[in-house]
């Protein structure tokens, strides 16, 4: 084997890799006018190659009579040059149609007439130069003939001469042509990159404008290096560097293919056409291998040669079929890891939105995904909003642009029947009269991708066109569905993590709220020579609406209140607050019994509806004497139980309090002895029902205290809420349950 | 609880039945009221013979009726008050707020 073999070896698979890409290209999706004009352009560019590999394979044969630079067939590889305007009209369609805007975008095939003339001229010039040397009729012409005929045969020398120059020099004068369309490419390919936002295109696009920039430079210097220091760019150099040109071109543009899926070629095509370039080179190999070994043996084995030979093609065969697998599989490992195995995006994307709970991140991803897989070039999302109870279209990242949608718009209803991603366009009657329709139709929407649970639709995703004007393939729509079955788990899971998380946050607040609260009850009752006080107050939920207080109004009175505001819960802790603020301020300023009533219930109409009210009981103790002064807004009647087991109600006063304006309130005044008991509670303990509905009622409080008033305040307590939770064993308590006791020690 | 409601001589006749607690019962009386006095009723009867209880919400419903239709000119009076509901009117000391009657016939008059 010498060096013009394997250069021409080299320069066949070249040329081969190149037609077998344009023509694989340029099928897989010859509706597309970016495949079929790359197709066309590597086509061309394959002829090159070929045409080399072709004249050195006829110049190193010894049968060959004529050199080949000189055959008609040698002038017909110049069809290779069209290459340079076919790559020059890619970079105006790639990613976007620069010239579409333009009214007479058909001027750009006028591009190709350089390369034609030049293909032209080779072919028919030397017959056109014979054919003016005969109508050459001689030099010396005389009189009126010669006045006539000389013109005619300076034109044709000139014309002769015009030919025979570009005949010459055309190698130099189309070469520079070529260079022009070189540069022009490489300038339009970088432009053309500035237009492009998707990551996946720039990728491609990076890859595609080195494989332009390292394989043109080299062209143009091989052929400008020529021309211009042939001492220094000698023919060897020169083809070196075309070579470095056409294989650095090569293997570029099949990497942009194979590993960043330029021009969006299927993974089955990419798969296959790496299976075959190395099965191909792989048997390849072996005939070779086959062809060649007798030829190593004979001179070590000498006559042994022949059957060592056998062996050898023996286990060369043997060794095939694994080989074969092997390349199978290296060739399957080598598309794992890309982002473009679907496999590899529905796995990859699942596993990053599995413990995303950020619903703005989570469509961060969808879009991320979307872009970088399918190249997608925008995604609108449409989601239902729980807060406005409406879908709402997103036009934009961060939320700040949206419109609320119709709840019966007919597309709207259209989409919920679908089950599946759907051309926009093929929704036919529902994008008649539909708002929706308008806007996504403006915003050039393709694809419509339902999210739907078990039973409704979450929102869908409008999807306009991919980028580059690539097309969705039935590929691209099978991962659209398996997808959107994952972005459904993800948003609701995200969803039930925002709503835990809102919980969570409530609980905090409320445990705040009952923190505050509890500060403002008494921490402990007051003490007094004179008498034993003792308090309980549970609250049915975490917070209540009752409460109790003690306040000295002056050294020796001492004013005592209970209240129960209406409702439960937080509403009901907020009214007792305020109604606790008012009333110490009312205490401070020494306003009478009767008056402070009124004051508070004024001041509670005003900042309350009259759906929420208080039912408060004050009064104050004279420590000194004994008398009892209170008044009632519609509280629980509290029980006095005299010494001797007589009982008084604790009535008069006045209506609720913050309920009705203008209310006035009365006031009694009671004298307590030794061993006397007041005993204060809300209906919290009155209205305790057992199993059956009944409730605890005032006259068993009544009985019950009666019966234990000989004990202190505390046991007294105990007791009683003991024996209510036997007769209703909730707890929490349904409703908020206070007591307050007091007892007389010693007499005044 | 239950909620009827008939219009009787230019009044309008509620009648709830069962309990008058808090929650989506207590907002369908509230509920009702208004949407009532919304269209510009000004005399209401509220027929409490079948109401078997009424807590501090059901009771605050009442309130707020009677105050809006007061401010509005307008009346709203009880009729059949059961024992329980008297006893929750006369502690909370709205008994004399609230004219009450015997027979829905008396409070129409």
């Amino acid at each position: 084997m010498n060096y013009e073999l394997i250069l021409s070896i080299l320069y066949f698979l070249a040329g081969g890799f190149l037609i077998f890409l344009a023509i694989t290209i340029a099928r897989d999706n010859i509706n597309n006018r970016l495949n079929r004009t790359f197709g066309a352009t590597l086509f061309f560019a394959g002829f090159g190659p070929l045409f080399m590999a072709l004249g050195l394979i006829i110049d190193t044969s010894t049968l060959s009579v004529t050199n080949f630079d000189e055959s008609v067939l040698y002038n017909l590889h110049y069809i290779w040059e069209f290459f340079f305007p076919l790559l020059l009209l890619f970079s105006w369609i790639f990613p976007e149609d620069r010239l579409r805007k333009f009214k007479y975008s058909r001027i750009r095939y006028l591009i190709f007439i350089p390369q034609l003339m030049h293909l032209v001229i080779l072919i028919f010039a030397a017959d056109f130069i014979d054919f003016l040397n005969s109508m050459q009729i001689g030099n010396n012409f005389e009189g009126f003939s010669s006045l006539i005929l000389k013109p005619f045969s300076v034109l044709i020398n000139l014309n002769s001469l015009f030919i025979s120059f570009i005949l010459t020099y055309h190698t130099i004068i189309f070469g520079m042509f070529n260079i022009f369309f070189a540069v022009a490419t490489i300038y339009f390919l970088e432009s053309g990159k500035k237009l492009i936002t998707n990551p996946r295109i720039l990728t491609q696009t990076k890859v595609i404008n080195w494989a332009a920039r390292i394989s043109l430079g080299s062209y143009i210097s091989a052929i400008l290096g020529a021309a211009l220091f042939p001492e220094i760019i000698n023919d060897t150099l020169s083809s070196l560097m075309i070579l470095v040109a056409i294989f650095s071109g090569t293997a570029l543009l099949i990497y942009a293919t194979l590993k960043y899926q330029f021009l969006d070629v299927r993974l089955a095509f990419r798969q296959s056409f790496v299976y075959s370039i190395t099965s191909a080179l792989f048997v390849g190999l072996y005939v070779v291998l086959v062809l060649q070994s007798k030829e190593f043996l004979v001179p070590i084995f000498g006559e042994q040669a022949n059957i060592i030979n056998y062996v050898i093609i023996g286990l060369l065969l043997l060794m095939f079929q694994p080989i074969n697998n092997w390349i199978d599989e290296f060739t399957r490992s080598f598309f794992m890891h890309t982002q473009t195995d679907h496999r590899n995006v529905i796995e990859r994307f699942s596993r990053q939105v599995i413990s995303l709970f950020d619903p703005l991140k989570l469509r961060q991803i969808i879009e991320e995904t979307l872009k970088t897989t399918l190249l997608v070039e925008h995604i609108y999302f449409v989601l239902f909003d729980d807060s406005l109870n409406e879908y709402v279209l997103y036009l934009d990242r961060d939320n700040s642009q949206k419109i609320a949608l119709a709840r019966d718009d007919i597309l709207l209803r259209g989409i919920n029947q679908l089950d599946t991603p759907t051309f926009f366009q093929s929704l036919g009657d529902y994008l008649k009269n539909s708002e929706l329709a308008t806007e996504l139709e403006s915003r050039d929407i393709k694809i419509i991708l339902p999210m739907k649970d078990s039973e409704h639709l979450l929102g869908f995703l409008a999807l306009t066109s991919k980028a580059a004007g690539y097309n969705y393939s039935a590929e691209d729509m099978n991962l659209l569905g398996v997808l959107s079955n994952q972005m459904v788990s993800a948003l609701t899971n995200a969803r039930l993590y925002v709503d835990s998380l809102e919980r969570i946050r409530l609980q905090e607040e409320v445990s705040m709220a009952r923190e505050i609260q509890l500060n403002l009850l008494p921490s402990s009752p007051p003490t007094h020579p004179c008498m034993e006080i003792s308090a309980h107050s549970t609250p049915s939920r975490t917070i209540g609406g009752d409460f109790y207080d003690f306040v000295y109004k002056d050294k020796k009175k001492l004013g005592i209140c209970i209240a129960d505001a209406s409702g439960k819960g937080m509403p009901a802790a907020l009214m007792i607050a305020q109604t606790q603020a008012i009333l110490k301020s009312e205490v401070n300023n020494g306003t009478p019994i009767d008056m402070m009533l009124k004051n508070m219930n004024k001041q509670l109409v005003e900042s309350s509806s009259s759906e929420k009210y208080v039912t408060l009981f004050y009064g104050e103790l004279d420590t000194e004497n004994g008398y009892f002064h209170y008044s009632n807004a519609g509280h629980n009647y509290p029980l006095l139980v005299k010494a001797n087991g007589d009982i008084e109600l604790l009535k008069t006063g006045g209506p609720i309090i913050g309920a009705l304006p203008d209310m006035s309130y009365q006031s009694e005044t009671v004298r307590l002895q030794k061993d006397d008991t007041l005993f204060f509670f809300t209906d919290g303990l009155s209205e305790a029902m057992n199993e059956k509905e009944e409730e605890y009622t005032e006259e068993r409080i009544h009985d019950f205290v009666i019966k234990h008033k000989l004990k202190e305040p505390s046991e007294l307590i105990n007791s009683i809420l003991k024996d209510v939770r036997l007769h209703d064993t909730t707890y929490p308590p349904r409703d908020d349950t206070t007591i307050v006791s007091l007892k007389i020690r010693n007499g005044f | 609880m239950k909620l009827t409601d008939r219009e009787e001589n230019g009044v309008i006749i509620l009648e709830p039945t069962g309990k008058i607690m808090g929650g989506p019962d207590a907002s369908l009386l509230h509920d009702k009221l208004y949407e009532f006095i919304e269209q510009d009723k000004k005399k209401f009867v509220v027929d409490l013979s079948a109401v078997d209880w009424m807590n501090s919400t059901g009771l605050g419903i009442l309130i707020s009726g009677y105050t809006t239709l007061r401010n509005n000119n307008g009346q709203l009076k009880l009729a059949n008050v059961t024992e329980k509901i008297k006893t929750l009117l006369v502690i909370t000391k709205l008994d004399p707020v609230f004219e009450s009657f015997d027979t829905i016939a008396d409070a129409i008059q």
